[in-house]
């Protein structure tokens, strides 16, 4: 059974079964993943022309492929003869994917430029049209490259909307205005829905509860006695505690803001985590770790050093941020109780600069978060109503 | 005299058992004052100056991890992991006057929320034998799934 959408985001209340139920979990994969312009790495992964990173767009494995002129492709990892992925490695550098099953060789922009004993097809068969498949559209913001697997729908820019303004500011700590990354890639899973993640990236009330044992004192007076704001933006989650300093140079938990860009990419501090849902109840978090140009070289290594410390999946915040996931999703198994309440600072938030704005410590930016996520499902309820 | 691989065997099975039952303020005093507690993320062979580890810790953040887990707010950690270490293979790779480099397998089985995780590592030691008792200048667990999506690791490797 198909369940009523419309009626499982409530303005104050989302109903469990938004976390729980696996129709939904499909529908998500179809009608978000596959609608929204979707996070797939950082221009400073694949620098180089051949350059290659592996990734996926909801359930698309894809393959973000750096070409000779220097642009982005993204295609589908998917051999067009029978099916297996065309690259097992995550990052590496080559003009050519070839699958092993029959040898088809694809160049690195997709074209099919092999085929073994070409003479067994007959006369219609057309290589053109047998390169790898391509994600539809591909485009980049400050250096964040992003998937789209429908031609139709906003631009990138219009997409990301007021988050442009914060991704220029995040880049403009680095003296080149362009960010760098560290090596490497800290992974981590929980038994547990990727949407409390993307609430968490934004949750600033959580850090002195959650957090007690790693949150320091100082860190605290942000959030207790900080003039800073939560935010609504255009289907996007902000905290933002530049009233605090501007975004640190160090890294350190001060000024700057968190971003939760929908529906799978969390900018903070010196982070780039990447959300994939792997099924309802299991996601995986890629991050990434930012270098900044212009700084001395003990700046850069404490940002890694204290990302090591506190969100890796041994980290001082990060290892109780999934142990609250996976309970979230034990706790939510339960039909006694339907809803979660969202509804703090419902009655003190306000439009400010065209944004609905909260207290530091509200859920404004969850509610917006969620109004997105319930206009994309409802394009899935309208799809299926005009099928029946 | 050449230190015997049994006096090795007696330090590496007395740090494990220090871990194993939660003496972390002991196990912390191991290691010397410029100590690295180090778990590389993605392969062992990483440049940690310029490649992201899970873990790389001086003596001022493995304190950081201890407290933390003193605290008595390390949800992660409510109820504890049950963790056995079982070390082998170990070998002397070389030997100065007050200096050991060793290596050993370890593997490692922790118990949390009813479900049982197995991890492989790789170890590394630098040891000073000057003074007994010996201390670590530097521990490294090269974890054999160190490239893979891990589960929270809220415990002392």
């Amino acid at each position: 059974m198909i369940p009523n959408i419309d009626q499982l985001i409530l303005n104050d209340l989302i109903h469990r079964s938004v976390y729980t139920d696996r129709e939904i979990f499909d529908l998500e994969m179809e009608y978000i993943f596959n609608r929204c312009w979707v996070y797939v790495g950082h221009s400073a992964e694949i620098p180089e022309p051949g350059d290659y990173k592996t990734t996926f767009i909801g359930r698309n494995p894809v393959i973000a492929s750096r070409l000779v002129d220097g642009s982005i492709t993204l295609l589908i990892n998917r051999c067009r003869h029978r099916g297996p992925i065309v690259c097992q490695h995550e990052l590496g550098n080559s003009q050519h994917f070839r699958c092993p099953y029959h040898s088809w060789t694809y160049d690195n922009s997709g074209a099919l430029i092999g085929v073994p004993m070409p003479q067994g097809y007959g006369p219609g068969f057309d290589r053109e049209k047998l390169g790898l498949a391509k994600v539809a559209r591909v485009a980049q913001y400050q250096g964040f490259i992003f998937g789209c697997m429908t031609e139709e729908g906003p631009s990138l820019e219009e997409y990301l909307g007021g988050i442009t303004r914060f991704l220029d500011a995040y880049a403009a700590v680095s003296a080149s205005r362009k960010i760098e990354l560290f090596e490497g890639t800290q992974k981590a899973g929980y038994n547990g829905n990727w949407k409390y993640q993307l609430e968490n990236g934004v949750d600033p009330y959580h850090v002195g509860a959650l957090h007690l044992s790693a949150v320091s004192p100082e860190a605290m007076k942000i959030y207790r006695q900080g003039t800073g704001c939560v935010i609504a933006m255009d289907g996007h989650g902000v905290t933002d505690h530049t009233d605090w300093g501007p975004m640190p140079a160090d890294a350190s938990l001060s000024g700057g803001f968190n971003l939760v860009i929908f529906p799978n990419l969390i900018v903070l501090r010196s982070q780039i985590r990447t959300v994939r849902p792997i099924a309802v109840d299991r996601t995986e978090i890629y991050t990434n770790v930012v270098r900044l140009s212009g700084v001395p070289e003990e700046v850069n290594l404490k940002r890694m050093r204290d990302q090591e410390l506190e969100f890796g999946a041994a980290g001082t915040f990060f290892t109780d941020d999934l142990e609250i996931f996976e309970r979230t999703q034990e706790g939510l198994q339960s039909g006694a109780v339907e809803w979660l309440v969202f509804s703090r600072g419902l009655d003190r938030e306000s439009m400010k600069g065209g944004y609905m704005t909260g207290g530091m410590s509200d859920e404004t930016q969850h509610r917006g978060m969620y109004q997105n996520w319930k206009r994309h499902m409802m394009a899935a309820s309208s799809a299926m109503m005009a099928a029946e | 005299m050449p230190t015997s691989r049994g006096a090795v065997e007696d330090f590496l099975y007395m740090e494990a058992r220090l871990l194993d039952s939660r003496q972390f303020e002991e196990w912390m005093d191991l290691f010397t004052d410029d100590a690295v507690y180090w778990v590389p993320a993605g392969h062992d062979d990483i440049d940690p100056s310029r490649h992201v580890s899970i873990i790389h810790d001086d003596k001022a953040q493995m304190a950081v991890r201890v407290k933390r887990l003193r605290s008595g707010f390390a949800f992660a950690q409510d109820p504890a992991s049950r963790v056995h270490r079982l070390i082998s293979n170990i070998r002397i790779l070389s030997e100065d006057e007050d200096a050991l480099e060793v290596t050993c397998m370890m593997l490692l089985v922790e118990l949390a929320r009813k479900k049982q995780t197995i991890h492989t590592a790789y170890c590394e030691f630098s040891l000073l034998t000057g003074r007994t008792p010996w201390s670590i200048r530097r521990k490294k667990v090269n974890l054999l799934r160190n490239g893979e999506v891990l589960e929270s690791t809220p415990f002392l490797i």
